[in-house]
């Protein structure tokens, strides 16, 4: 025990005294954590809460465009502004950027619907033989009046798609409603039709958004400080390869190593010395990260990351986390030889593995090969864990797979290392 | 002083991987406890591989090496206890203090406590550092580094001690220091294989020398009778003379 308490204080007070190394354990990740959730919270909120901007130019007097002005105005994706200027000036404004889309819909486009709507029901009518045929008589011509819907250059497909359907939703459910009160005129129903039709005429279908998760657990929506803080933190456990990776190669190249394997005892108690100072280390990371997540971004206007309630599952997920990126560490500090390779492979390293962990963007939006890549990267399996823990409220059995997991690599880490270090002194 | 065997190497061969030559071909030596034993050769000639396996570093291809009648497949543990390296190289930690490193040598030792504290200022007090025992060795001068590697070595009173070059780029005061040292530790019954291309300090050191060159030892003996046995002034002398004045790398 001795030799262990030993090399753990030795390796504390050589970690505190190397400032560059302390910058790259604890200033790197805060800034990235921060920086990272405040230049994508508005990403992450075009899916949730931020409102695209849109311009209206509603050219017809009837229903159909104040159906589907209203229909904008309701659906809480767009802050809609109307527009009274030309169909060119519209686009224009669009095309420069004042506007994401425009929206024109064209004069007397109701009147349009309207005719094409009485013109099929009178059809219908003959071929039953309810009315006479010299009753059908087309009044319009068989142009159509298309509501033109203009883009701006950089805009999201899925907005586009957002946009295209709510315009569709509202076109079509008036288009039902047109033709069931065209019925009914037809048949001979009196005034009041046009209005009990528009008060029965509701979504037959409705849809209900319901969680996911258990009734008692909260189920929070992904936003930028509940995606960053995790993944940053992940990231910056994995960053000590570079500082333990260094400060091993350091011991070998100025002897200390092998003054140590003429000291009595196993260098297992070494080893087991250094994984606990960085453990500790990944663990102090990992407690200012939450630190930022709850303190800090909410004071730049972010929202308050939510850690669930299950304190001693996320010190748990924290331990696994921190072993793994210890034993990764352990492992590059043997493998390489000079601080310039071991820096550079570690850096990089970590930087491919959290790419396919997930860091920057979530893992469900990459394409298939990489989502099958991302279930080979530790980081993919502790952001999960803490995820699983933050957004869903789970316990100990929710992340047994990922920390199980996290724990393997930490044990197969080492003993690569440990193996790759008997083959050097040999 | 005592007279048993503190080292016994026989018939000690090491071929490194990829290697012509062997470094180290079919040596044997015996150093008495108590003795300071030079291992003298140009560079390359084999003595830093020789040291390595005597302290359990490398392994021997063949041969056998005994420390105090123990070996390193057997009594690995043991050995480590009893021997100590002092490498050419200042392999302590920079950004840590003097006290700080020779606590750390120490427990690792398995001294603590009072004990342990005693023995460091002690020591320090021998070499002159006791002033700047809380100073980052980092910020030491080379002599002073010398003299607190030197330290990290005796501290555990080892009973055979390695020394790699101990005095290699050091002012007169600190290899005086030192010199003056080692012979006091050897009086005390302390064994030292010693390793150093300063012929005159050999000459002056050690009881007993062996030249090693191309991994064969060429001569062995007490100094004064080798410089007489080839008909040279001193160590100096005899040494270029058995080891060529070409240069080595």
């Amino acid at each position: 025990m001795l030799r262990l308490f030993a090399t753990i204080k030795k390796e504390f007070l050589i970690l505190i005294r190397d400032r560059s190394g302390l910058a790259i354990l604890f200033i790197m990740p805060v800034a990235l954590v921060t920086l990272m959730a405040l230049i994508q919270d508005a990403p992450f909120r075009d899916y949730q809460e931020l409102k695209i901007p849109l311009v209206l130019l509603n050219q017809d007097k009837g229903e159909l465009g104040e159906q589907i002005s209203t229909g904008l105005v309701t659906s809480k994706i767009f802050e809609v502004t109307k527009f009274s200027g030309t169909n060119e000036q519209l686009r224009k404004q669009v095309a420069n950027g004042e506007f994401e889309i425009g929206i024109v819909i064209p004069e007397k486009s109701s009147a349009n619907l309207n005719e094409k709507v009485r013109f099929f029901v009178n059809e219908t009518l003959v071929s039953m033989g309810m009315i006479d045929s010299s009753q059908l008589k087309k009044t319009i011509t068989d142009e159509d009046l298309p509501v033109v819907v203009y883009f701006a250059p950089d805009i999201k497909k899925s907005f586009k798609n957002s946009v295209l359907s709510s315009i569709r939703q509202v076109a079509s459910k008036l288009e039902s409603q047109t033709l069931l009160i065209s019925f009914k005129k037809e048949l001979g129903a009196d005034e009041q039709t046009k209005d009990s039709t528009e008060k029965a005429f509701g979504d037959f279908i409705t849809f209900k958004e319901e969680k996911s998760v258990d009734q008692h657990k909260t189920n929070l929506e992904l936003n930028s400080v509940q995606h960053n803080v995790p993944a940053w933190t992940m990231f910056g456990m994995f960053f000590i390869v570079i500082t333990l990776a260094g400060s091993m190669i350091k011991e070998r190249e100025d002897g200390s190593y092998l003054r140590i394997l003429t000291m009595p005892g196993n260098y297992l108690t070494v080893m087991a010395g250094k994984t606990i100072t960085y453990l500790s280390v990944c663990l102090i990371q990992c407690l200012l990260m939450l630190m930022v997540g709850i303190i800090l971004l909410p004071l730049l206007g972010l929202p308050q990351l939510v850690i669930g309630n299950n304190v001693l599952a996320i010190a748990f997920v924290a331990i696994c986390c921190g072993l793994a990126a210890t034993g990764y560490g352990v492992l590059v500090g043997t493998i390489f030889n000079t601080h310039q390779q071991s820096a550079t492979f570690g850096a990089v390293s970590v930087v491919i593995l959290a790419a396919l962990g997930g860091i920057w963007v979530p893992v469900y939006v990459m394409p298939d090969a990489i989502r099958v890549l991302a279930e080979f990267s530790p980081l993919y399996w502790g952001l999960n864990a803490f995820q699983n823990l933050f957004l869903n409220n789970g316990n100990f059995t929710n992340v047994l797979t990922y920390t199980n997991k996290l724990l393997i690599f930490f044990v197969f880490t080492i003993g690569i290392a440990l193996i790759s270090n008997k083959f050097k002194n040999n | 002083m005592t007279h048993g065997t503190a080292i016994e190497v026989q018939h000690l061969k090491k071929i490194y991987k990829g290697a012509l030559h062997p470094a180290v071909n079919d040596i044997s030596f015996s150093v008495k406890s108590g003795e300071i034993y030079g291992l003298l050769g140009p560079n390359g000639a084999g003595k830093t591989t020789t040291i390595s396996i005597l302290c359990g570093l490398l392994k021997q291809n063949s041969g056998e090496v005994s420390i105090c009648g123990l070996t390193h497949e057997n009594s690995n543990n043991a050995i480590k206890q009893m021997i100590s390296i002092v490498p050419q190289d200042i392999a302590l930690y920079p950004t840590l203090t003097a006290v700080e490193n020779l606590e750390y040598i120490g427990n690792m030792y398995g001294l603590k406590g009072v004990a342990l504290k005693q023995k460091i200022a002690e020591c320090l007090e021998i070499f002159g550092l006791t002033e700047n025992k809380n100073k980052q060795i980092g910020k030491y001068s080379g002599g002073m580094k010398r003299r607190i590697n030197l330290i990290a070595g005796i501290l555990h009173q080892p009973n055979i001690l390695f020394l790699d070059e101990p005095t290699v780029g050091v002012d007169v005061h600190s290899r005086n220091i030192i010199t003056k040292f080692l012979k006091k530790i050897n009086s005390e019954g302390t064994t030292i294989i010693y390793t150093s291309h300063l012929m005159e300090e050999a000459q002056n050191l050690c009881t007993r020398i062996a030249i090693i060159d191309h991994g064969v030892i060429i001569a062995s003996g007490e100094p004064t009778v080798l410089i007489q046995q080839y008909g040279c002034s001193n160590l100096e002398e005899l040494f270029l003379k058995l080891t060529g004045r070409n240069l080595r790398d």
